[in-house]
This record gives structure tokens, C-alpha cells and sequence, in this order.
């Protein structure tokens, strides 16, 4: 059942100035889903000019040639629709489920942007955003607890120049530098539709969205061909440790060690061994650090992992007069035992089962769907991926996972502690 | 090569027709009310158990109580302590979860259609065997007491739990769920058993399920699981409302704040009061989503936030009124002022076209609000807590377009009151009072953490 259910049936073609499009029609609900890729995020800045890929999907939201300042979402909303954007390392991405009859609509905004944003652009416009933007940075980061933390760990983790090593948000002094130039230049260089991929999820007919993607899209111009990033993988010859003072009750602290790539051998076991040490109740750390030796208040793990390189990572935060000493060295037995004395097939089946339903519950959203199918083509050039992606996790055995903790939980690490203020 | 002419705004196909799903009102033997709806695209099933318990029961000197309960309720049932219950649902891939507010704790399934009975046999272990065992009540409560500890480094957090203080005085909605330090520290495991015993009743529960199951399946499974539920409550919370006063501003010291955390508003009616309709669609205009007239003001015309709304909140018993955004702490002053100016335009002046715009934005995202289990079973979660009738929903849109300008503008004028206003802001004391200061009229008062005065 779960093979028919994750077959995506799509159909994939590429207009002449290069954009690729994908369709997947679904015709059991009364919605359209657009959703659009640029392969470019905040890897493609540098030093000095960080956040620029972030603040200009902001401004991708302030209008164009022919849609007034707020328009998108005036126009989107008034139709019913919902719509966003999202900035990450290695893409943006721009997004609207509407009302199926609305389809055209959200094709003639998404074109107009792409095609002609910069007639749209003014000094004020930046201005304001960039207010935007650095309130965003403070009420997201700055006035968080701990919300500086990932910003500590991957400027330590990988070395300064690397793509890697700063926010996507960006540093505020880099926010407040931008200038109508930058939006200009960025705009050129990496927004077309060669650099670009486009899906349509939903009810509509095929003919019908080929004529309108034609018509929409097919007049924009392509670009050169962007080079992909290319650096090398990073890793640590000694371990490092950080100590930072916030606005916190409780110590809590981050190990990272240097992983894999996106879709590499290991990425998928990584994901289940972060599962199997801190998804539940009874996982490994969770039931040791938390529920029997009720030291720390929380644990939690993940394996990140994109186009450049990966990341494990263990957060934990201490109970009240528990040093974060005594978390790590709970933490470093744990994964000792795990290494070796190995797991249970039980284990590994219910990490395997809760990943298998969350791929099905997934399927309930279209906009989820499409951005998985987006997703998909952007790291594996196959949009129909699903199976091809749960196989990943129903082949990994109890063997692969002892083997990824050892090879990457021993080595070198960077270990940050968030600290109570002293002063 | 002729160029697109692309000033011309695309218009919709034709039109769209949407009904929503049939919804199906089912009795259980043990008399408990199912709302069903058979949806049958995905192989699974998505149920709540809706129980009128919630913190409104917690005693005044033991806040915390009905939270705590929920928390514990999952720690073990029937045969299995708290870990192996927790395997029994992670075996099957299912995700159960304990959510409680004031008016209700409700029980939550999502599973795979074929292990949803197993799963529903799991839960019923939950409701008709919990264990309270005293060790998972130890550890329990001292992780919700380090967890309150934690929440005094959150402003929104410490911003919203004193404006509702403020708001509701001493009435239940007027205390965080969580409770506080000393009052979480008083609770004894026997209060929790008791709490559970008293309020979660089958009298007080309804149950909504959504999936890929037919009526009778429904209806047999929870027959099979929950016959015994047959429990009564001897209790009924009564409700004292609070009443407005009037315009007053508070703050709470936060050291090293990058911004201020500001709440605005006062009560308001309940969600079966007559003027719902107009209300929304006043609110959509106001401050409900993005274009609204208070984001497009401080987001996107003054730069202040990354973001702010109002909305209309609805209780059981009673509706809030709540705008909310952070800020810039050095705009303090010009947000608040703005808001204001804001809640006094809305109330002199709608236009027809922003009218226009919100019922079309309300009655065409309709649709999108049953596209999975869950957004279905919140609807009919709502009409159950608000006693509402299916023709809230069957209906909603064509009540939406009937609704005159003149109702939408008098919406305004009897819900938004600038005069009756709690307004709060958590900053540094220094600069946030500073900040208040300037704004005419106000006499800025400092609150502690738990939104009461400092004496």
C-alpha cells in the first residue's frame, strides 16, 4: 500500500530559456499549489555581505513592474490563498496555495517577480526591510533563550570563509550595509529562470498550466549557467570548546561533530541514530539523562546535513545545580554503550515505523508535497523520489548505526556551553 | 517578439464549488457524542478525546494542577509503566499526544488505518487505567517546576501570561495553565488522582474522529475500548467574569531586552454571540492577517516589528481581544501609539472595498481549512467546545458574504474599546518605562513576573 501511495505520477519539461517545470496533478482537491525553487541561498554570500539571499526574499515580496508594494499577498489573499518564502543555506524558495481557480494568478505574480522585480524597487523599500529584517533577527535570535546558539556552533564548526559558518538571517552589522546596488546585482545574477525550478501541485489541467507556464514564464531570459559551490569537506583536528553567558536559567549545552552531505552514505543512518539516542520517551539519552537520572531538563539531536557538508548535533539542557560536565560525560557513555554493546532490532524498527508514517501524514498538504517534490529534484534531479527516499531508511541495519557512531560521534567535536550571566 | 501585457490582472476560472465534508453526530453506548467525518484519500485516522476538564478546575492555591494531570496521564497504563507505553505507540508509528487549556485536556491519535485500533486500545489503557505511580509524579513535577523557571527567560511567554492577568483578574482564564512555582510545589499525587477521578468523566467527554474509517468502524472500535467509561461528574466550574476598566499601562522588567513584547486588549464577547460574523471580518481588516491595517502600519510602512496581529480569542465562557507584536524597544512608544491610532480608524471609519477584500479572503480560503484530518477535526472541535450546530460550518460562507457594512462597522465600534485597554510591555525596565512615559495619558505601573503588583 505504501508503494502506490508514494509514487508521485509527474510529468517534468523544461521551457527554452531553461526553467524546469514539474506537474503534479491531483485532482481530489480543490486546490493548486506553486511552488518555486532559486538555487541560491545564504552559502552563495561571503564575509561582510551575509543575509543578503534572506533580506532579498523579503524584497521579492515589495513588488514588481506590475504588482504594487504588499500586492502578493493582497492579491493571494484576497483569492483565498495562502503564501510565503523561505530562505535556507543552499535555496529560496517562494510558495502560494490558492483556490485551483486561481491558478493563473499566483503564476502571473510569481512571473512577474522573476522577470521584472527591479522596475518595482526603490531606496524606501530597502530601507524598511531592513528594518523588518533586523527585527526579525532580534525577536527570533537575540531575544530568545539560547537563540544565539547556532550562530556560536557553526561559526566554530567550519572555518570563516566557509559557506557554512555564518546565519542565514545574517549578521545585523552586514543587514544594515545592504544597498540598493546589492539588490540589483543579486537580482541579475541569480534570479532566472535557469536557476530556477517550478511546481504545481493540485487540481488542474495539464494542457491548461503548460499554456499558462508558456505564457507566464516562457518570455523571461535566461542566465549563464551559475557554478556550483564547490569546497572542501571540512573536519576538526582537535575539539574546541565555547563558553557564552545569556539571559538563561538553566546551562544548556551543544556538541557538534562533522558529518555527510545531503542524500550521502550515512546521512539516512544519521537520521535514525539521532532518533534511536533522543526522538522519544525511551530513546537512549532521553531515558538515561532525563528520565532516570533526571539531570538534564530536555535532550534533543539531529543530523543536518545539505549540498556542502553535515552536522550531528546533541543539545541538552542541565537541571537546576547539574553541571553541563556531567551532562556531556552521560551523553559520551551513552554513545560509548551504544558503540559497544550495539542496539536491538526493536529499536531500529521503531525509529524505521515512525519515520515510515510521518512520510504518509506528510501527504495530507499539498504545499508540503510540492516542496518535497522540489526538494527532491533539487538534490537528486528526480522529483519522484518518496520511495526511493523511505528505502534509504528501511535498508539501514543495527550494524550501519554502531558504524556511524563510531566514525563520527568519536572524532573531534566543537562543544559550546550557553551559560546563566555572571555578572 | 510581442511582449505579455502583463498589467493585466489574470481572473479566476470558473467558479469554484466546495461542500464541506458530510459530518455524521453518532452516540457511543455509553452515551458519550461522536462527530464523524469518513474521509477516505490516505489510510489513516485522526481522532481527539475532548474532556471538559482542564485548569479552570485547578483549587486557587494549587494552579498547575490540571496541567500537571495531563502530563502525567500518559505515564504509564494498565500493564505497561511509562516507557513501555511509550514503545507500544512508537512500535505502531502512531502519534498520541496530551494537550490541556482551561476549558479542556484533549487526547489526540494520528495513526496509520491499520494499526488505529491498537492504538485506540492503547488509549483506552490512558483513560480507564492511568497509574499515577508516585515516582513519574516525582519527576513530573519537578520537570514542570524547572520548566516554569525556565519561562522567566521568555518574554512572550512572560508578556502574554500578565496581560491575561491582567485582563481576567482572579477568574480561572487568568493564570497560565503551568501554574506557578509555589503553587505547583503544594500538589500532591493524590490531588492529581483526584483531579482526574472528578473531572475526567465520560460525562464531561465528546469525541471527534476523522479518517479512513466508515461510521460503523468508528462507532464499533470505540464501543469495543471505552464501554466501561461510564463516569459522572459531580462538578460544575462556575465562571465569575471579569469586568474592563479602564486604558491602563503596565510593564515587566527584562534585563538586556533587544525589544519590547507588547500585549493590547481587553475582553469581548463569547464565540456564540450574534455579531461573530461581522466581528471576523472586522478583525481580518484590522489586524487577522498580513495586509491587515496594523502590520502593513508598523511592519511594513514604520519598520518597528518583524510582525504584529490582533485577534479575537475564544474562550468557553468568554472571548479576548488581544493585539500582540514585538518591537524595536526604542519604538516602544511610536508602536504603541500607532496601535491606538489604529484601534480609534477602525472604529470612524471601514471602507467598502477593505470590507469587500475580507469576506472574499474569509469565504474563499474556506476550502483550504479541511484539507487534512486535523484541520477537520478542529472544526468540529470548535463547534463541540462552543455548542455550536453543524450550520456554523454548512453555513459559514454564505453568513459571511450576507453580513452588511453596517453590521462590520458596528462590530467595531461594540469590540474594540481604546478606552478599556490593558496595555503590557516586557523590556528593560529602564528603557521600556522611559518609553511608556511618552505616550499621553499613560501612567506606566511595574508588574512581577506573574503579572501582579510590586508592593
Amino acid at each position: 500500500m505504501t508503494k502506490n501511495l508514494l509514487k508521485i505520477d509527474y510529468e517534468k519539461y523544461s521551457l527554452s530559456n531553461g526553467l524546469p517545470v514539474i506537474l503534479y496533478p491531483d485532482l481530489s482537491i480543490p486546490l493548486a499549489a506553486v511552488n518555486l525553487w532559486y538555487r541560491v541561498g545564504s552559502a552563495n554570500e561571503r564575509n561582510g555581505k551575509t543575509g543578503f539571499a534572506h533580506l532579498f526574499e523579503h524584497m521579492m515580496f515589495q513588488g514588481s513592474q506590475n504588482v504594487p508594494k504588499e500586492g502578493h499577498f493582497k492579491f493571494i489573499q484576497e483569492a483565498g490563498g495562502s503564501l510565503n518564502g523561505s530562505t535556507s543555506f543552499e535555496r529560496t524558495n517562494y510558495y502560494e496555495t490558492v483556490p485551483a481557480n486561481y491558478l493563473e494568478l499566483a503564476l502571473w505574480l510569481e512571473s512577474d517577480r522573476m522577470g521584472f522585480m527591479l522596475p518595482g524597487l526603490n531606496q524606501e523599500k530597502l530601507d524598511n526591510q531592513k528594518d523588518v529584517v533586523m527585527n526579525e533577527r532580534r525577536q527570533r535570535y537575540e531575544n530568545q533563550p539560547y537563540g544565539l546558539a547556532w550562530e556560536k556552533l557553526f561559526s566554530n564548526l567550519f572555518s570563516q570563509d566557509h559557506p557554512y559558518s555564518w546565519p542565514t538571517i545574517g549578521w545585523m552589522d552586514d543587514i544594515a550595509k545592504f544597498e540598493l546596488d546589492d539588490v540589483k546585482k543579486f537580482f541579475e545574477k541569480y534570479y532566472s529562470p535557469s536557476n530556477a525550478s517550478l511546481v504545481i501541485g493540485g487540481n488542474f489541467d495539464k494542457s491548461n498550466a503548460k499554456d499558462l507556464v508558456e505564457k507566464y514564464f516562457g518570455e523571461i531570459k535566461g542566465t549563464a549557467a551559475i557554478p556550483e559551490i564547490e569546497t572542501p569537506l571540512q573536519s576538526l583536528s582537535k575539539s574546541k570548546k565555547i563558553v557564552y553567558e545569556d539571559n538563561v536559567q538553566l546551562p544548556r549545552i551543544y556538541l557538534a561533530w562533522h558529518t555527510v552531505k545531503a542524500f550521502q552514505e550515512h546521512d539516512a543512518v544519521l537520521d535514525l541514530l539521532s532518533d534511536i539516542l533522543t526522538s522519544s520517551k525511551n530513546s537512549r539519552l532521553h531515558e538515561s539523562l532525563v528520565f532516570e537520572k533526571q539531570i538534564a531538563q530536555d535532550i534533543s539531536s539531529f543530523q543536518y546535513s545539505g549540498k556542502l557538508d553535515g552536522s550531528f548535533i546533541i543539545a541538552s539542557t542541565a537541571k537546576p545545580s547539574i553541571t553541563l560536565e556531567k551532562i556531556k560525560d552521560e551523553i559520551t557513555k551513552g554513545i560509548d554503550e551504544l558503540i559497544s554493546k550495539g542496539i536491538n532490532d526493536d529499536e531500529l524498527m521503531r525509529a524505521k515505523n515512525n519515520i515510515k508514517s510521518a512520510y504518509i501524514f506528510s501527504l495530507q498538504k499539498i504545499d508540503l508535497i510540492t516542496d518535497h517534490i522540489n526538494h527532491y529534484n533539487f538534490y537528486l534531479n528526480e522529483p519522484d523520489s518518496f520511495l526511493f527516499d523511505l528505502s534509504r531508511y528501511e535498508q539501514v541495519t543495527c550494524e550501519q548505526i554502531i558504524d556511524a557512531a563510531q566514525k563520527f560521534l568519536t572524532k573531534p567535536l566543537i562543544e559550546l556551553n550557553i551559560i546563566p550571566k555572571t555578572k | 517578439m510581442i511582449m505579455l501585457n502583463r498589467s493585466v490582472i489574470p481572473t479566476p476560472a470558473k467558479e469554484l464549488l466546495f461542500n464541506i465534508p458530510e459530518i455524521k453526530f453518532l452516540k457511543l453506548g455509553n452515551g458519550i457524542d461522536i462527530s464523524f467525518v469518513h474521509k477516505k484519500k490516505l489510510p489513516i485516522v485522526y481522532s481527539e478525546i475532548i474532556v471538559f476538564s482542564g485548569c479552570r478546575f485547578d483549587p486557587t492555591e494549587k494552579k498547575g494542577l490540571g496541567y500537571l494531570t495531563s502530563l502525567l496521564m500518559d505515564e504509564g497504563a494498565g500493564e505497561f509503566d511509562a516507557l513501555q507505553l511509550s514503545e507500544e505507540f512508537e512500535k505502531l508509528g502512531t502519534v498520541f499526544s496530551v494537550s490541556t487549556d482551561h476549558d479542556t485536556a484533549i487526547l489526540s491519535i494520528l495513526s496509520l488505518t491499520e494499526n488505529f485500533e491498537r492504538s485506540l486500545e492503547l488509549v483506552s489503557k490512558i483513560v480507564l487505567k492511568p497509574r499515577f505511580d508516585e515516582k513519574d509524579f516525582q519527576r513530573e513535577k519537578k520537570k514542570v517546576l524547572d520548566r516554569i523557571l525556565q519561562l522567566k527567560d521568555e518574554p512572550s511567554f512572560l508578556a502574554s501570561s500578565a496581560f491575561e492577568h491582567r485582563v481576567f483578574g482572579d477568574s480561572y482564564y487568568g493564570f497560565p495553565e503551568i501554574g506557578f512555582a509555589e503553587s505547583v510545589a503544594r500538589i500532591s499525587n493524590d490531588d492529581v488522582k483526584n483531579f482526574f477521578a472528578r473531572t475526567f468523566t465520560s460525562s464531561n467527554a465528546k469525541i471527534v474522529a476523522v479518517g479512513n474509517l466508515d461510521e460503523k468502524e468508528i462507532v464499533n472500535l470505540f464501543n469495543k475500548y471505552f464501554n466501561e467509561w461510564t463516569t459522572l461528574s459531580d462538578n460544575n466550574q462556575n465562571f465569575e467574569t471579569s469586568k474592563r476598566g479602564k486604558t491602563s499601562y503596565y510593564f515587566i522588567h527584562k534585563s538586556d531586552s533587544a525589544q519590547s513584547e507588547i500585549r493590547i486588549g481587553h475582553i469581548s464577547n463569547k464565540r456564540n454571540s450574534n455579531d461573530f460574523i461581522p466581528t471576523r471580518i472586522m478583525n481580518t481588516i484590522l489586524g487577522g492577517q498580513f495586509s491587515s491595517r496594523i502590520n502593513s502600519n508598523l511592519r511594513e510602512k514604520r519598520g518597528f516589528t518583524y510582525g504584529a496581529n490582533s485577534s479575537f480569542h475564544y474562550y468557553k465562557e468568554i472571548g479576548l481581544f488581544e493585539i500582540s507584536t514585538a518591537v524595536n524597544i526604542e519604538n516602544t512608544s511610536e508602536a504603541i501609539i500607532e496601535i491606538l491610532k489604529e484601534l480609534n480608524g477602525i472604529r470612524e471609519h471601514i471602507s467598502e472595498e477593505e470590507i469587500n477584500f475580507a469576506k472574499s479572503y474569509l469565504i474563499k480560503q474556506f476550502p483550504s481549512r479541511f484539507e487534512t484530518l486535523m484541520q477537520i477535526a478542529n472544526n468540529l472541535e470548535s463547534l463541540l467546545i462552543h455548542s455550536l450546530p453543524a450550520d456554523e460550518l454548512i453555513n459559514y460562507t454564505k453568513k459571511v458574504k450576507s453580513a452588511t457594512n453596517e453590521e462590520v462597522k458596528t462590530s467595531a465600534i461594540n469590540n474594540v474599546l481604546p478606552d478599556e485597554l490593558v496595555i503590557v510591555a516586557v523590556g528593560d525596565r529602564k528603557k521600556v518605562s522611559d518609553q511608556l512615559k511618552q505616550i499621553s495619558g499613560a501612567e506606566p505601573i511595574e508588574l512581577d513576573l506573574q503579572g501582579n503588583f510590586i508592593t
